[in-house]
């Protein structure tokens, strides 16, 4: 392609692009002054190489074989760690191409190579000056990886995360099915289906998936819970509708309307009636937590289990906190967020509460509270998650619970475990 | 107590004493006030008196929804649609319709109701009805016809008795009082799930100065933000949300050039505008200043249009041409901004020797003008561009992005458009409004959006 910036202003090249692309990172280079030291390591082949042939290619066809200068722009999301890459592979296609660096004498060309991206693809851009003729433009795309996210370093606290799960689509809750020193294979409820993975040497594969039948559309901000059954086959509860699989087994999952009430915890029994086109729990409980059978609209509850008796905090739609003990209610003077969760741990009062905050950004943030008789005390330092916590439920055993998070920036679905540690 | 009296020691600091309210998870109920500039007279879908802009696109998908949408990606995802799939060659395409979907008046989704609603907004494309899917044939091979599909305009809509439209989206019609305000009620059938709001309440033909004054006496909660005052209104405090630039400010001219001293009179003009100083002047420092039609977020090539300034070319050039008639520069009289945009480059153009004079008229010789980006896919963004330019849509010899890039240069070339400024669409949101999800396009997505409480 020739002839871009023709004799007019519209389109002509910008000769202070770097100037211009401030915020980015730009560097200028004498073409291939480490080209013979880089040329072990591009010669293997990189994600890069494919685009970065073809880039040079197209460059070389404008250029034709000869010396070239070289100057080169990141404007793109890659970070200096793929720029760097990309930068060599690209040296090294362009000197397989048959471009070699000016050194000393005047060069045949001038090249000012931009990463750039748009929405949806990577979009490199060479602007080509020759010693005669107008300059030109190549360009190649190609398709932006998803962003990757940072391992988050974990702050000197008490809360332990394990990462369990990450996908694209949405997760409403994960199920550990078998695990020895780690998970070995995992349910993974989804709003159209039940899937069950398992890992094979480190690989996790899908082993089965059942589809999740309902006769109306689901609520927004969907919840479910899977809960086990003494005979190894899994409850799967959804707003208005439940289904199971038969015993022993995950498949074979039959849905069904059913306003029946969700199991709360593994350790008390009790039951909670959940609004089958909303995103709370009506209050209704079942059996109730003494003589209480009916509590305000609520959106989690956690038992805490305690020597003589069992009490529990109760997270409203209201945004109120409520302990009940079965005969009174306190509210809470705590700024909680909507999920709660207790875990049993070795440390304090033997049970700690989880409980969502919104975050510094766009995310949210867990921490570990004790709860005394009307307030409650933070114990860990608060994590904050890299995106909003769309599910926490205790694990069946009560040592850990399920948190889901949808990430901020790249827009998936990641589950892990957390559990309390005592001390650092 | 006791037992934990260590704790409390530990963590008094940590101790929270606020009753202050700190929900994370959606609240459902409650209505949103909206206001807008925009008057629309109607919304039909395939009207395209107001189809480019965001704010009538944001209005229409409320209400309808199209075959598929376009996600933050650029990338298609199913809606009325569930699957789709062309034949070699882009000829025929065919479409799986999602079942059970019903109209606000309770009449099913048919193909042919579907059928309808793209002939209406396409008159030039076949679109049959088929068992459960519909097909659309063209003439020649269109590899864009599923993107087509995610333009607002394409939403499927059908004309009840009276004149009026029902969709099939988050919110049905309950009031509608043309060029004045909508009022919208959550459908609580919705295929994609029930919104979180109850209802929407929008309020047409209000200037942002007008909005600005409802945002601060509490009566709507989001509010447009004119581009120069967004970046004041952050420094305030205010929660403001900016789209990616999505609204062209260019120079188009009434007619193609006439003669070589017209195309350098053209030329002379592009290199003398000083576009930062403009920018600071008038814009309060926000949009980018750009020498292409399409923003960089969309194409990934802006730069390579230069946008410089360079005076003494300029005026190099003026030297060159014998004659070079007075212009005329007209911009919209409701447009303080084009306004002033317009009276900043007869400045610049005296400079270069060039004698431009503005006048609020739509009969200029040249015409400040807002061209909003219709889609983040680059070839339906360019062509929609192009026609609103008056040149004919550019020919793709593919769909690379070196092919959207040749027909960019092209429609350049034609010397119809000086392009100065691409602009982000800003909104005043209240803090009272929870997970508001702005796409790139400026598209909102309210049936995410639930109300919190005001602090």
């Amino acid at each position: 392609m020739s002839g871009a910036g023709k004799g007019a202003v519209y389109n002509r090249p910008i000769a202070e692009m770097q100037i211009r692309s401030s915020g980015h990172a730009g560097r200028a280079r004498s073409l291939f002054i480490l080209i013979c030291l880089c040329w072990p390591f591009a010669s293997h082949a990189t994600e890069w190489t494919g685009p970065a042939q073809e880039f040079a290619r197209k460059i070389a066809a404008v250029t034709g074989p000869g010396t070239i200068t070289f100057h080169l722009t990141n404007r793109s999301s890659l970070s200096a760690k793929d720029m760097a890459e990309v930068e060599r592979e690209l040296q090294a296609q362009l000197m397989v191409a048959g471009l070699r660096a000016a050194k000393g004498e005047p060069p045949g060309a001038s090249l000012e190579v931009t990463l750039s991206e748009n929405a949806l693809s990577y979009v490199w851009v060479a602007e080509i000056r020759r010693t005669s003729g107008e300059p030109s433009v190549a360009m190649v795309s190609l398709p932006r990886r998803e962003i990757a996210v940072p391992a988050q370093d974990l702050p000197p606290m008490t809360l332990r995360k394990i990462p369990l799960w990450t996908q694209e689509t949405r997760i409403l809750d994960v199920l550990v099915l078998e695990e020895s020193a780690s998970p070995t294979r995992m349910a993974v409820l989804e709003p159209e289906a039940l899937k069950v993975y398992r890992s094979n040497n480190g690989q996790w594969q899908e082993e089965q998936r059942s589809p999740v039948s309902h006769s109306k559309p689901w609520p927004r901000d969907l919840r479910g819970r899977m809960w086990p059954r003494p005979d190894r086959g899994v409850d799967v509860y959804l707003p208005g509708v439940v289904c199971r699989t038969s015993s022993g087994t995950v498949t074979a999952l039959a849905c069904s309307d059913s306003g029946d009430p969700w199991p709360l915890s593994a350790q008390v029994a009790l039951g909670a009636f959940f609004a089958p086109t909303r995103n709370f729990f009506t209050g209704a409980l079942a059996p109730g937590i003494g003589r209480q059978t009916s509590v305000p609209k609520f959106f989690s509850a956690a038992p805490l289990l305690r020597t003589n008796a069992t009490s529990w905090v109760i997270a409203a739609t209201d945004g109120t906190v409520h302990l009940l003990d079965g005969s009174s209610d306190q509210a809470l003077q705590v700024s909680w967020g909507s999920d709660v969760a207790s875990v049993r741990s070795s440390c304090g009062s033997g049970w700690q509460i989880l409980a969502t905050q919104p975050g510094e950004g766009l995310g949210d943030s867990i921490r570990a509270y004790e709860v005394g008789d009307r307030d409650a005390a933070a114990v860990s330092s608060a994590t904050d998650i890299d995106g909003p916590i769309t599910a926490l439920w205790t694990e069946p055993r009560g040592a850990s619970a399920i948190v889901v998070f949808k990430d901020a920036t790249t827009d998936s679905y990641e589950a892990f475990r957390v559990a309390v540690g005592c001390g650092q | 107590m006791r037992r934990f009296g260590w704790l409390w020691v530990a963590a008094s600091s940590l101790l929270l004493a606020t009753s202050a309210l700190g929900e994370t998870r959606p609240q459902y109920g409650g209505t949103l006030h909206v206001a807008m500039q925009i008057a629309p007279s109607t919304l039909d879908p395939a009207d395209n008196s107001l189809a480019s802009a965001v704010a009538y696109r944001n209005v229409l998908r409320l209400v309808f929804d199209g075959l598929v949408s376009m996600d933050n990606q650029g990338r298609l995802q199913p809606a009325l649609a569930t699957s789709w799939r062309a034949e070699p060659g882009n000829r025929r395409w065919q479409f799986q319709l999602r079942q059970g979907v019903r109209f606000h008046d309770g009449s099913p989704l048919t193909a042919e109701a579907v059928a309808a609603s793209l002939r209406s907004a396409n008159p030039g494309w076949t679109v049959m009805a088929a068992p459960d899917s519909i097909v659309i044939q063209r003439e020649v091979g269109d590899p864009d016809v599923a993107v087509q599909l995610a333009l607002a305009r394409n939403s499927i809509a059908k004309r009840v008795t009276g004149g009026g439209f029902v969709g099939t989206g988050a919110f049905r019609i309950t009031n509608w009082l043309p060029g004045r305000s909508l009022t919208l009620a959550v459908n609580e059938d919705y295929w994609g799930g029930r919104a979180f709001l109850d209802g929407i309440e929008i309020e047409f033909g209000r200037s942002t100065r007008d909005q600005l004054i409802d945002s601060d006496l509490g009566r709507i909660q989001v509010a447009e933000v004119a581009p120069e005052q967004s970046r004041k209104l952050a420094e305030e405090k205010r929660r403001v949300v900016n789209s990616s630039p999505v609204e062209l400010l260019a120079l188009v001219f009434a007619r193609d050039p006439q003669s070589d001293d017209d195309q350098k009179i053209r030329d002379i003009l592009a290199l003398c505008l000083d576009r930062p100083s403009i920018r600071s002047g008038v814009l309060g420092n926000v949009g980018d200043p750009t020498g292409a039609i399409l923003p960089n977020w969309i194409s990934g090539y802006a730069f390579v249009f230069s946008a410089e300034r360079n005076l003494a070319r300029a005026q190099e050039e003026r030297g060159e041409v014998q004659r070079a008639p007075a212009m005329t520069l007209g911009y919209d009289a409701d447009d303080a901004v084009t306004r002033v945009i317009a009276e900043r480059i007869a400045l610049n153009a005296r400079e270069a020797g060039l004698t431009v004079q503005t006048a609020a008229t739509p009969k200029a010789d040249i015409r400040v003008k807002r061209i909003e980006a219709v889609s983040s896919n680059p070839r339906i963004a360019l062509t929609s561009a192009a026609l609103s330019l008056g040149v004919p849509a550019p020919n793709y010899a593919g769909t690379s992005i070196n092919d959207v890039f040749v027909a960019e240069s092209e429609v350049l070339r034609g010397k119809k458009i000086i392009p100065l400024f691409q602009v982000p669409v800003s909104y005043a949101v209240s803090s009272s409004v929870e997970g508001w999800k702005a796409g790139r396009d400026g598209s909102w997505h309210l049936a995410d959006v639930w109300l919190g409480a005001t602090p």
